[in-house]
């Protein structure tokens, strides 16, 4: 299968893959900021209980964590153009790029929703509670102190969605789109040397996620200023006994909540859960 | 064109005679998954050095990238790998003769892995030190601890996360058309194509694959129900 | 009987037990106390071997260990002569009052099921839970747990049970329902060894006080006689910063 195995092919690889990155990364760009208004949308009746629209979202919900992405994409291209037919609408014309991030949007959108959601109850009542009690409106209350909160919440979780989303741009080309996964089979099967396109083609993938998570991380660290472990709170918890395994269990909890949050985002990141 | 309601049915009988290979890749890749996913994460809690870093990467690595670079990365070089060796031993084993499935449960294998050592992981963290160390005071050992004690209730915190995996996983396994192994995503395909209704056939996809997640997430809320049985009181 | 000889250990450059010699006579009621950071729990989980000593000797009945050159399975093996009563309680969690306290028998000492079972509802009896055999610890109060922890201990019939603060987490109106129980089983003659900050059941209970301060015994001896005559500066500080009713005796 294919010419014998050449390194340099690989680092030939790797500036033609990487002409395609901009269409990878417009993929994700879209696709967050559709699924960010639609997050909103579906978010709101729920949080607000809204009989029969909160329903709805749920639904919503469940469809696109409940099927695989792919088929989601096979679904919206071929379908999205008989169904606006019905209406007089013609989509045969548009680029397939429209329904690539219209997918890809539609499926975030159900994620986001639900981190908006997850992030908002996750904010103690307390902190509403004292608002009013400063006098706030709802509003106030909400913008100055839940959603700063809730923000902080959400951050790692929505690292995790983004990077899943760049992962799931490698399936674009299943309808057409050239993007990364696409140039690199192109390449592959011009010259033969697959393993080493898909080689150059996982690094760039890798180094983009990993570049994402660490920017991500940033924010994170901005957003949780308030929550950074302090060394004071050791002093100050009840004397349980001698300060050398508190130290152990200090860090023990540090390194686990670390963990939890990780894997609470993966979580997510994972396309499962019909639940509504 | 025009929607055919009725087509839509008539997909989706015959997506449910390939149901079996689906739950099938599915299943390998879990079981599979889990097993490498224990050794990552007891390899990485007991920071056995070299083993831990080279697991580390190896999450990263897989976790930093698409699944289906996974599998296309094992379709194009395990039978390199596979034919070098068994030239080098002189075995008469051909790469040819593995089947197309087999490439999919063996890269869905190392996918799943990745993930649920992750899963794994936080599961045991999550059991505080406490519960091995009155394990110990009572004179077990630590595999007994870890059997009798420490597993069982790292196994019911993290059986949300596990279900998310293999409902990952279940989604994943649509990948598998790309080696040319009949699913029920390659079924919709050829149904479709077949026929010249697309939307009709993946409509009928879509829904099984939701159905299939629905049944998963019923099992769990089942199992823990079951397996959480301990956690009824509230908190303490 | 108990003898600690030599325990020393170390947390990376902070020495937290520099040396400690220690003997304990059957059936005693020894009580440690000392500041936090003392090495008072350090030292009582070295006996238990939640710790790994650096260096000494730890003999429990007839069994010794040297902790220099001790083997997985003479670790084992110590464990089995002490039980431990924890702080945060540890009962496990994924199994009932009863399992809890059969665990050990079952698994460990290889009691048949019927006879293990049998042992462990009169234990669960005596502490006062014979109507929470069933019951997860999540559905216990603290004080509850915490009598089950003493049966768990108990069921292993070990030659010492080791009490680590087993009243400091709990809420304090079921301090008592606790202590009441540690009293009614020292009464029994069982050996103990009782890390606590409860002055007034030190003195009532205990055959034996040590005070702990910075990695060494600083004095011990008869209860009484270390309450009321404390002979060290630091011993007499300590105490009056925590049972200031005692001034006057000073």
């Amino acid at each position: 299968m294919g010419a014998p195995f050449d390194f340099t092919f690989v680092l030939d690889f790797f500036p033609k893959l990487a002409s395609t990155l901009g269409v990878t990364l417009f993929i994700v760009a879209g696709s967050l900021l559709v699924g960010m208004i639609v997050g909103i949308v579906i978010a709101l009746p729920r949080l607000y209980r809204i009989p029969v629209l909160s329903t709805c979202s749920k639904v919503y919900v469940s469809f696109f964590r409940g099927t695989p992405i792919l088929i989601q994409l096979f679904l919206f291209y071929y379908g999205l153009p008989e169904i606006l037919q019905l209406v007089q609408l013609d989509l045969s014309k548009a680029h397939v790029l429209v329904f690539v991030i219209l997918t890809y949007g539609l499926h975030t959108g159900a994620f986001m929703s639900e981190i908006i959601r997850a992030s908002v109850t996750a904010v103690d009542r307390g902190q509403v509670e004292a608002a009013y009690a400063l006098g706030m409106k709802g509003h106030q209350a909400f913008i100055l102190i839940v959603a700063p909160q809730a923000l902080g919440v959400a951050v790692p979780v929505f690292a995790n969605t983004v990077i899943a989303l760049l992962k799931d741009t490698s399936l674009a080309f299943t309808i057409g789109v050239m993007e990364m996964t696409g140039k690199a089979q192109t390449l592959g099967s011009i010259t033969q040397h697959f393993i080493e396109a898909y080689i150059a083609l996982a690094v760039i993938y890798l180094c983009i996620s990993i570049t994402l998570q660490k920017l991500l991380q940033l924010a994170e660290l901005r957003l949780l200023k308030h929550e950074l472990p302090d060394s004071r709170d050791d002093r100050g918890s009840r004397d349980s006994g001698d300060t050398e395994d508190n130290t152990a269990r200090k860090t023990f909890r540090i390194q686990k909540k670390r963990i939890y949050t990780r894997t609470a985002g993966s979580m997510r990141t994972e396309k499962g859960g019909a639940k509504l | 064109m025009k929607i055919d309601p009725s087509f839509i049915w008539l997909a989706f009988v015959q997506l449910l005679a390939v149901i079996p290979t689906t739950l099938m890749i599915t299943a390998v890749s879990v079981t599979a998954g889990f097993v490498i996913g224990l050794a990552a994460a007891i390899v990485r809690i007991y920071n056995i050095p070299l083993l831990s870093q080279l697991a580390s990467a190896y999450v990263t690595f897989i976790r930093g990238t698409p699944m289906l670079t996974h599998l296309l990365l094992i379709y194009f070089s395990l039978p390199v790998l596979v034919d070098a060796i068994c030239a080098q031993f002189g075995w008469g084993f051909k790469s040819s003769s593995i089947p197309m499935i087999g490439f999919a449960f063996i890269s869905f294998s190392i996918t799943a892995g990745a993930y649920m050592s992750e899963v794994i992981r936080s599961g045991l963290l999550a059991v505080s030190r406490g519960q091995l160390e009155a394990a110990y005071s009572v004179g077990m050992t630590t595999p007994q601890g870890l059997r009798r004690i420490v597993f069982p209730q790292a196994l019911a915190a993290s059986l949300p996360n596990l279900s998310n995996s293999v409902i990952g996983m279940l989604h994943g396994s649509t990948l598998a058309f790309t080696v040319s192994v009949v699913d029920i995503n390659a079924k919709a395909q050829i149904v479709a194509a077949t026929n010249w209704k697309f939307f009709e056939a993946y409509l009928a996809a879509a829904a099984i694959f939701w159905g299939l997640t629905f049944l998963i997430e019923k099992l769990t809320a089942l199992l823990e129900k079951r397996i959480n049985l301990y956690n009824r009181g509230g908190v303490a | 009987m108990i003898k600690l000889t030599n325990i020393s250990k170390s947390f990376g450059r902070n020495q937290v037990l520099k040396s400690i010699n220690l003997t304990v006579e059957k059936g005693q009621v020894v009580v440690i106390l000392g500041p936090s950071g003392s090495g008072k729990t350090t030292l009582l989980r070295c006996v238990n071997y939640l710790e790994k000593p650096n260096d000494g000797e730890i003999m429990i009945g007839d069994y010794s260990l040297k902790c220099k050159h001790a083997a997985k399975k003479d670790i084992h093996a110590l464990r089995e002569k002490s039980a431990m009563v924890f702080q945060q309680y540890n009962l496990f969690k994924h199994k009932t009052a009863l399992e809890n306290v059969m665990e050990g028998l079952v698994i460990v000492k290889k009691l048949p099921r019927e006879e293990a079972r049998a042992r462990s509802v009169a234990l669960l009896k005596k502490v006062g839970l014979a109507g929470k055999l069933d019951a997860y610890p999540s559905q216990l109060s603290g004080g509850q747990q915490q009598r089950v922890g003493i049966a768990r201990a108990l069921a292993l019939e070990p030659e010492v049970i080791l009490f680590d603060e087993p009243t400091s987490a709990l809420d304090p109106e079921l301090v008592g329902e606790v202590l009441a129980v540690i009293r009614k089983i020292a009464k029994e003659g069982i050996t103990m060894i009782v890390v606590t900050h409860e002055m007034s059941f030190a003195r009532d209970v205990a055959n034996h006080a040590v005070f702990m301060d910075g990695g060494i015994i600083v004095e011990e001896g008869p209860p009484a006689e270390l309450f009321n005559r404390p002979r060290e500066e630091r011993t007499r500080q300590f105490l009056k910063r925590i049972t200031p009713e005692l001034n006057y005796h000073i």
